[in-house]
């Protein structure tokens, strides 16, 4: 294994995701309409319902996890769902491309974006509702936005996975996930409101310990020993899942001539 | 296959077997492919034909890696479908009549993007999709994207597209579908040209018997997933024993020309034309003559020619 044979066919897969986003007319709305929206409409909430500052910005925090998640998860889904939707998907399975080369190549533009947003989203919060992101420090904010994006890569790599095993009907159940992963994880909420079997779904999902310890430095007690590296190792364990799901996804294409049926 | 077979032929395909199912209650089952065996040489233009339904795109899909075959043994290149598809998907590529790519790409991108999963960059890239714009006429809409193509600018982009790899052996599925005559003339003449300047194996799939007989050295006939006659159009024809078509034209018209001997069957052609066709035209025609001669039939026109690749194809597919 090179790295040259690495490099080359993740660059290519993120030079064509980022062209494609760029020239997609709602990318403006993905970018910048719905999260301004969702932190504004939140953000006066916190207002109305008279929350005190650590109260608010456990809300804002869910809220910019919602916004970055859903456009960076959107993203890695892309990897499968350009192809798809273009009807081009035999073309690049026929090239010598592996899957790690679609989901990487995706994710980094998906990282990108979401980076992208939470600059923006930060700078609004701050300006409008005096939440500061970085006032728990840098450390505490990678932890969090990483947790964002490895969550967005899991998410989006089984949506690749079920669009591959069942074509576009599973578009809707694809977009339905992503809101289902987030509330499970306490978007909102303590996880602790929620009833004990679904906690423990919640427990499951690596998103709820980088929220929760995230949230830790705004004066909230953690729910969880050792948040962040639960987090992360719950992560990894996914990813790989993912990743082979969705090969496992692809050879199942290749015997019932899924992936002929979603090409020209 | 032996090492002679292996650097002979570009596929070699035995007893492969291939079955579609659907339905997750009540299940069917469709054999596309019912034991497919087929050889084709190396540097050879190979033509697929078939009704529609044949196998055609079942047989090309999983000599391209893009299906698994149910069983059987198809090797490509000397590599297996199956086992060694990763390394075999560097030397092959593939364009279809109706291709499709990304809609907001630009031609040069999706050359590009598609050279890049080929393992090609920097100033080797960028002279491989230069020359392959200009090959294909694209210059002027190198900048264009491509939902803003026509369906010939499209077909030529997938053909630019399946040459980015310089692949060894380049699958055609009815390359040139819905095209227009000049198009067409000239995406035949390129598939010519790779053959003859690169040595490329080539299998095409089409309806058009012309274009089949004109490009093909070898021809394979597939209906309801099997191969049911393979070589070349004149041995086929052979093969078929459909014998040669004496068109005539004649005045006043013998009620007994069906039943004269070695006529095998005659229709009215139009515009006063009778096609008859016989056995032996060295023998029949002057046979049919002498006995025109002798019921004071005038013959205003006479042709003989060989019977037609698509006279073999309604043969075989009915």
């Amino acid at each position: 294994m090179s790295w040259r044979a690495e490099l080359l066919p993740t660059y290519a897969v993120a030079a064509r995701n980022l062209v494609m986003g760029v020239r997609n007319v709602f990318f403006f709305f993905e970018l910048l309409f719905w999260p301004i929206v969702g932190v504004l409409s939140i953000g006066l909430m916190t207002r109305f319902l008279g929350l005190t500052p650590e109260q608010g910005a456990f809300v804002l925090v869910g809220t910019l996890a919602l916004s970055i998640v859903n456009v960076c998860q959107l993203e890695v889904a892309y990897a499968m769902l350009l192809d798809v939707w273009s009807k081009s998907v035999k073309h690049q399975f026929m090239a010598p491309i592996r899957i790690r080369h679609l989901t990487v190549g995706s994710w980094l533009i998906g990282v990108l974006r979401g980076f992208v947003i939470f600059v923006l989203l930060a700078a609004l919060a701050a300006w409008a509702f005096d939440f500061h992101v970085l006032r728990p420090g840098v450390v505490a904010v990678t932890a969090f936005l990483a947790g964002c994006f490895l969550t967005s890569l899991v998410v989006g790599v089984f949506v690749c996975a079920l669009v591959t095993l069942f074509g576009t009907r599973a578009e809707a159940f694809a977009w339905a996930s992503v809101n289902l992963v987030l509330v499970l994880a306490g978007i909102y909420y303590p996880v602790s409101v929620l009833p004990k079997p679904v906690a423990a779904i919640a427990a499951a999902i690596p998103l709820t310990y980088f929220l929760d310890a995230y949230r830790s430095h705004f004066g909230f007690r953690s729910e969880f020993a050792a948040p962040v590296t639960t987090g992360l190792a719950l992560s990894a364990v996914y990813v790989v899942l993912a990743h082979w799901a969705f090969r496992a996804a692809i050879e199942r294409a290749r015997q019932t001539g899924l992936l002929l049926k979603m090409s020209e | 296959m032996s090492s002679v077979d292996a650097t002979r032929l570009a596929i070699d395909a035995r007893e492969v077997t291939k079955t579609f199912r659907s339905g997750w209650f009540r299940r069917r089952e469709t054999a596309a492919l019912r034991g497919v065996s087929l050889q084709v040489e190396r540097g050879m233009i190979f033509g697929l034909l078939g009704p529609n339904g044949a196998g055609k795109t079942t047989l090309l899909s999983i000599l391209a890696t893009l299906l698994v075959p149910d069983g059987g043994v198809a090797r490509v290149l000397g590599l297996d479908v199956t086992r060694d598809a990763t390394a075999l998907r560097r030397r092959l590529n593939m364009a279809s009549g109706r291709p499709s790519f990304l809609w907001s790409l630009r031609v040069d991108e999706i050359i590009a993007f598609y050279g890049r999963l080929y393992g090609l960059s920097g100033a080797r890239l960028r002279r491989q999709v230069d020359a392959l714009i200009e090959q294909y006429e694209l210059t002027s809409y190198r900048k264009a994207q491509y939902n803003e193509l026509s369906t010939g600018l499209k077909q030529r982009v997938a053909l630019a597209k399946a040459l980015i790899n310089d692949p060894e052996l380049l699958f055609l599925d009815e390359p040139t579908l819905g095209l227009d005559p000049d198009v067409s003339v000239r995406v035949r003449r390129h598939v010519a040209d790779l053959r003859r300047e690169q040595g490329m194996t080539i299998v095409l799939t089409t309806h058009y018997m012309r274009e089949a007989e004109e490009l093909c050295d070898e021809i394979g006939f597939i209906k309801a997933g099997r191969i049911l006659a393979q070589g070349t159009a004149d041995a086929l024809k052979r093969q078929m024993g459909l014998g040669y078509v004496v068109a005539l034209k004649l005045e006043p018209r013998p009620a007994w020309l069906a039943e004269a001997p070695g006529v095998l069957r005659c229709v009215d052609a139009g515009d006063g034309w009778i096609d008859c066709t016989v056995d032996d035209p060295e023998k029949r025609v002057p046979e049919l003559l002498r006995a025109f001669m002798k019921e004071g039939v005038e013959v205003r026109n006479l042709q003989v020619r060989e019977p037609e690749l698509e006279e073999v194809f309604v043969e075989l597919a009915r």
